[in-house]
């Protein structure tokens, strides 16, 4: 449908239909003048909106979109705003990274009887997006391909040598499944030396194939929901530990159940980081390690590398390097380091340094190498749709077969929304993307703002409920938007 | 698909600034849509008929109606695509008069919108599917919050037709700020005279259970099935045994009480009956006051009480009712006109509220009727009323008239005549405001028959003077805008027609209630004109001035206008529930709980379908919300007649071109 051209931009608005469409009623029959630009879809409630609604118009092309409830403590439904009012304050903050401009989007509450409220909010708000001018559109905007690798410094020392309390591990899992586990979730060295694999160890030999090490990327969480009502094990790593305590946190996977094996950890490798050291295509050989270093034999001859160069960047900001849950624990924990005082985030540092359009052109840039294979959903241990993904259906039909950047950025929109709250930060979608499109940054985003405003991190407790999940009648790090 | 397309002239109101007839051509080109055309007044009988007849011509299996708010019209064109055999959620509307006409002066722009929300509407409308309503049972009780005459009219009506009902009063006593006037006008009759039988007949009734001294703890469930949790404030004193004989009022030795019910101008006892015709006629321990409660010593009631009945450590009961519709009727405090410093700001010991001049007035009050001025007990010759006290007045952010004030001062000039036949009673007013039976006539009597001088003018100070007997005085200023000139009145005592706003605590009543309010503390009716006792809330009803401000008999009407909409509800055998709820689709259901965790009202369960488990909505509980279907990240519950297809239908109608 075309704007008016010339005159009008396009502002979509989300009403409840208890109170805001009410006040935009009572404001027509006020004939209260107001800017003929916006259009507005009733919805039963703020809570009914989802956030991928507003993100869909303002992918699709809208200049401008509103949201309006009821006011907190006057939700017809009791308490919808109040999550409204949660979710819509997160978006607002998320907006920024993928180079949209968080002015374009506004929520408000506005009741029924206030008429002028309405008026005023309608007039500030399209008087606002005017002021913004047309949202740049994805076609027009140039791609942008630069992607700076940086090396971030570690804020612990990273090692790579063989751990001394292996032996004590594999006993451990030896006993569990002489007690009864049905099997246990472990690595075994892969197709080469440096690469692992997860096993599922149900035999002492194969308990014997279980390696630990920087080769040990795999967040085995992810096995974990398929194996719901089956008692398992699990070996993890800090990071890994984190995606199992939000799984029993959100009741995906029962604590009766799974047992779980932690060792210490100093630190895993960037696969892509070592293969770019070595002539491409060679067949690798041979891998030791001894304390920071890593000598890979390929080729007949020897590359010497040190963890420093090679180790992914979540290993050199862990503050957790041990499980934060277990029930067997082997060896001596690894020294648990302060967080950085300036909250380095890589990859989001990159996109902070970028001016909105160029953050456009930057996701345009790199969802153009996008395959649509969805390993990033497959590794991730927090998607536990799995065959019911909401990106696979037409019922309902969130994302099109359309081969564009929309739809593709799309895709990850939604996985980093459901992510919100959720995600623990184990980069498995990034690690896992054959294309290596740095997808990790927009959930950590989500992540940042989730800190900032809520003061949570997921997968630390499993008694904590994911903020999208809940709410607080006063929200004391919630501004309100007046637009009135 | 078969899409037939209305769109409204609404006479002028939408033709005037919409080009009608340009948007039924527009919308033959949306997909699906096999008839349109523009129409006078479609809710019309013959309007109505033409959909009907169009439906049935054109085969039509769904229709469009671009006219009003479907907050207005909804309802009716439902039951017209029902009458033509078609399912009543195969309907959509596109709001083209409120939200289009009425705002906006540019009819290119206006016509373009419109046309732009009717494709919305199609683009719904496409994705609708036929939804049927539950039957559930109904408790057939009504709570009356509020024992005001607006509540006590309600609670009647709906015992006598043999409803049950729950009274609810957060005084110790009903009958509201009614039982504390003296006279009503136009006739003088006596108000407690009025009042008081109907307020024994709520004491009386079988189908009345009264909870005075009570509040609202909260409230839950829905209409027909509503939850309610009242908090019974302890008393101290057992009011089962209680007689409301006195006899502790008379020997409590704590004077200095406030008199609330006489709005403050005398003092009481620790242990007090408001007024003789209390309902229920039973003490009450201020524990503020008490000594026995504050100190330990005392308990001289408990010594004198013949049946025992003080009871020093009681607390607060919460008991559980059960009821299927709820009457708001907390009627109305007075503005802080303390806010007006020029009238002294409430330093001036002779400058008093209407109501405190009414229970000055009244033979139940503390001075028996006579009219002594507070400061020295002096039978005032002068006496000034001033009106609008905090309504009309912008100023301090009261815009609205509250309504019965005219008439009062009215009523109280006359009554100051009739007490002091010597005085002299002055009126300053902005205008009269009399649209009431024998009202106008009424305030002309004040003029003409009892002498009461109406200056038409606000007053811009008073002005306290001490005379040269010692007295004090007080110098009225203000402006005769009549004859263009300034006034003084040399006055001994200053009434203030203050202005109402929703009782205290309105807000904190209304969010439990869930209905809307307005910054004055009004609940918010239904609809304006045509609605005025219904909230949007189903179930919940409004009597009296917590709506608006309103004098007796409206209250009355309105209260029983209440009760008659209780008892049209209450006359099914079973309710029907709206089918706009959560609908799971167990497929895609991985029974993650997060739609039970974020549910408001506990309307989904987990349940085990052949060994998996699932999320089921219990329909009759859900009220549609939506947000278990924002918060589901398979999409897996939808709630009907808003799916994330159709709203994402609606976003891709309006965003991609």
């Amino acid at each position: 449908m075309s704007v008016l051209a010339g005159k009008e931009l396009r502002i979509v608005g989300f009403l409840c239909n208890w109170c805001s469409y009410g006040g935009a009623d009572t404001a027509g029959t006020a004939r209260a003048v107001q800017p003929t630009d916006l259009r507005i879809i009733r919805v039963p409630c703020s809570g009914r909106v989802n956030p991928l609604f507003v993100l869909k118009a303002l992918i699709n092309g809208a200049d401008g979109v509103l949201v309006s409830g009821c006011h907190p403590r006057d939700c017809h439904y009791s308490a919808g705003n109040y999550y409204a009012r949660r979710r819509l304050e997160l978006l607002k903050e998320f907006l920024p990274v993928i180079g949209i401009n968080p002015d374009r989007f506004e929520y408000t509450w506005v009741s029924a009887s206030e008429g002028q409220r309405w008026k005023d909010v309608v007039t500030n708000f399209t008087n606002r997006i005017h002021a913004l001018g047309p949202a740049p559109r994805w076609e027009d905007v140039p791609a942008r391909y630069d992607r700076p690798e940086e090396l971030i410094e570690s804020i612990r020392p990273l090692g790579c040598g063989e751990h001394p309390a292996l032996p004590e591990l594999r006993q451990a899992v030896k006993d569990a499944l002489a007690e009864g586990l049905e099997g246990v979730l472990g690595w075994k060295k892969g197709f080469d030396a440096v690469h692992a694999e997860p096993v599922f160890m149900t035999t002492p030999e194969e308990v014997d194939s279980l390696i630990w090490g920087p080769f040990n990327v795999h967040n085995l969480a992810v096995y974990l929901p398929q194996y719901k009502g089956r008692k398992i094990g699990v070996v993890v790593k800090g990071c890994d530990s984190k995606g199992v305590v939000e799984l029993l946190a959100e009741n995906l996977i029962s604590r009766e159940d799974v047992k779980i094996f932690g060792m210490g950890c100093n630190g895993t490798v960037s696969l892509p980081r070592i293969l770019a050291k070595l002539p491409e295509g060679v067949k690798i050989e041979s891998c030791t390690g001894r304390g920071n270093k890593i000598t890979v034999t390929a080729g007949g001859q020897d590359y010497e590398m040190t963890m420093a160069e090679v180790a992914q960047d979540k290993c050199r900001l862990c503050t957790k390097p041990n499980a934060v849950l277990s029930d067997v624990f082997v060896g001596t924990p690894t020294t648990e380091p302060a967080a950085p005082a300036d909250g380095r985030l890589p990859g989001l540092r990159f996109l902070d340094s970028l001016s909105l359009e160029e953050r456009m052109g930057y996701w345009k840039g790199q969802m153009e190498r996008c395959i649509a294979c969805h390993a990033c959903r497959g590794a991730c241990p927090m998607c536990v749709c799995r065959d019911y993904c909401v990106s696979d259906t037409r019922d309902p039909a969130w994302v099109t077969q359309e081969d564009t950047v929309q739809q593709k950025l799309f895709f990850q929109l939604i996985h980093a929304q459901h992510l919100a709250g959720r995600c623990t930060g184990c980069t498995e979608c990034e690690r896992a993307c054959p294309m290596d499109i740095p997808v990790f940054a927009l959930k950590q985003q989500f992540g940042r703002m989730i800190q900032k405003i809520f003061s949570y991190g997921a997968g630390l407790d499993v008694n904590a409920t994911p903020p999208l999940l809940t709410y607080q009648v006063e929200e004391p790090t919630i501004k309100e938007h007046d637009l009135a | 698909m078969k899409i037939g397309v209305f769109v409204c002239h609404c006479g002028s109101n939408i033709e005037a600034t919409v080009d009608t007839a340009t948007v039924a051509k527009i919308a033959l080109t949306y997909p699906d849509v096999v008839f349109s055309e523009d129409t006078m007044y479609t809710c019309s009988e013959p309007g109505q008929e033409n959909i009907v007849q169009a439906i049935k011509k054109h085969g039509l299996d769904g229709v469009v109606v671009a006219s009003c708010s479907p907050r207005m019209h909804e309802p009716t064109f439902r039951r017209t695509v029902e009458r033509a055999g078609l399912n009543r959620y195969m309907f959509e509307m596109a709001n083209i008069r409120e939200h289009v006409s009425w705002i906006g002066r540019d009819r290119e722009a206006n016509t373009n919108k419109a046309a732009e929300l009717v494709r919305l509407a199609v683009e719904k409308l496409r994705r609708n599917a036929p939804l049927y309503a539950k039957q559930f049972d109904v408790t057939k009780r009504v709570l009356v919050i509020g024992g005001g005459v607006a509540g006590i009219q309600a609670a009647l009506d709906a015992a006598e037709s043999g409803i049950g009902v729950v009274m609810v009063e957060r005084e110790s006593t009903i009958g509201g700020k009614m039982a504390k006037l003296d006279k009503t006008f136009p006739t003088i009759d006596c108000s407690s005279c009025v009042l008081a039988p109907k307020m024994v007949d709520v004491a009386q009734n079988p189908n009345i259970t009264l909870y005075a001294h009570s509040e609202v703890e909260s409230i839950s469930g829905f209409v027909g099935n509503f939850t309610v949790k009242i908090r019974k404030r302890a008393t101290y004193v057992d009011w089962d045994k209680c007689t409301g004989c006195g006899t502790c009022t008379e020997k409590c030795p704590t004077k200095n009480v406030p008199d609330a019910f006489n709005e403050d101008i005398s003092t009481c006892r620790a242990i007090n009956i408001p007024f003789p015709q209390a309902i229920p006629k039973k003490a009450t321990i201020n524990p503020d006051y008490c000594r026995k409660i504050k100190e330990g010593k005392c308990g001289v009631c408990a010594k004198v009480c013949p049946t025992g009945a003080i009871v020093y450590d009681m607390v607060d009961e919460i008991v559980e009712e059960k009821v299927g519709a709820i009457i708001a009727a907390t009627g109305y405090d007075l503005v802080d006109w303390t806010v007006y410093k020029e009238y002294g700001g409430g330093t001036y010991p002779d400058v008093i509220t209407s109501l405190q001049y009414e229970r000055m007035m009244s033979a139940s009050g503390p001075t028996a009727g006579h009219i002594h001025r507070p400061s020295d007990g002096m039978e005032p010759k002068n006496i000034v009323f001033i009106q609008c006290v905090g309504s009309r007045d912008c100023s301090i952010g009261r815009p609205y008239c509250s309504g019965f004030c005219c008439m009062y001062t009215a009523k109280q000039a006359i009554m100051t005549k009739d007490h002091l036949p010597d005085a002299e009673a002055f009126v300053f007013y902005m205008d009269i405001r009399a649209p009431g039976k024998m009202y106008d006539e009424f305030t002309r009597r004040a003029q003409e028959e009892y002498g009461v001088q109406y200056i038409r003018g606000r007053v811009s100070a008073i002005q306290p003077t001490v005379r040269p007997d010692g007295r004090v005085g007080y110098i009225v200023r203000g402006a005769d805008t009549l004859l263009g000139e300034s006034v003084e009145v040399d006055a001994d005592m200053v009434v203030l027609a203050v202005g109402v706003e929703g009782s205290k605590g309105a807000g904190n009543l209304a969010e439990k209630l869930r209905i809307s309010y307005d910054h004055y503390g009004f609940f918010m009716e239904s609809h304006v004109k045509l609605r005025p006792v219904e909230t949007n809330t189903a179930g919940v009803y409004l009597a009296g001035v917590c709506q608006g401000p309103k004098d007796i008999p409206a209250s009355v009407a309105q209260g029983s206008a209440a009760a008659a909409k209780v008892m049209a509800l209450f006359s099914k055998p079973k309710l029907e529930n709206d089918p706009q709820v959560s609908v799971v689709d167990i497929k895609r259901c991985v029974a993650c709980g997060k739609c039970i965790q974020v549910c408001p009202y506990q309307a989904i369960e987990e349940v085990e379908i052949r060994g998996q488990k699932k999320a089921h909505v219990i329909e009759t509980v859900c009220q549609g919300c939506g947000v278990c279907t924002a918060t589901c990240p398979q999409g897996a519950i939808q709630v009907a007649h808003f799916t994330d297809n159709q709203l994402l239908a609606e976003v891709n109608a309006l965003c991609l071109s």
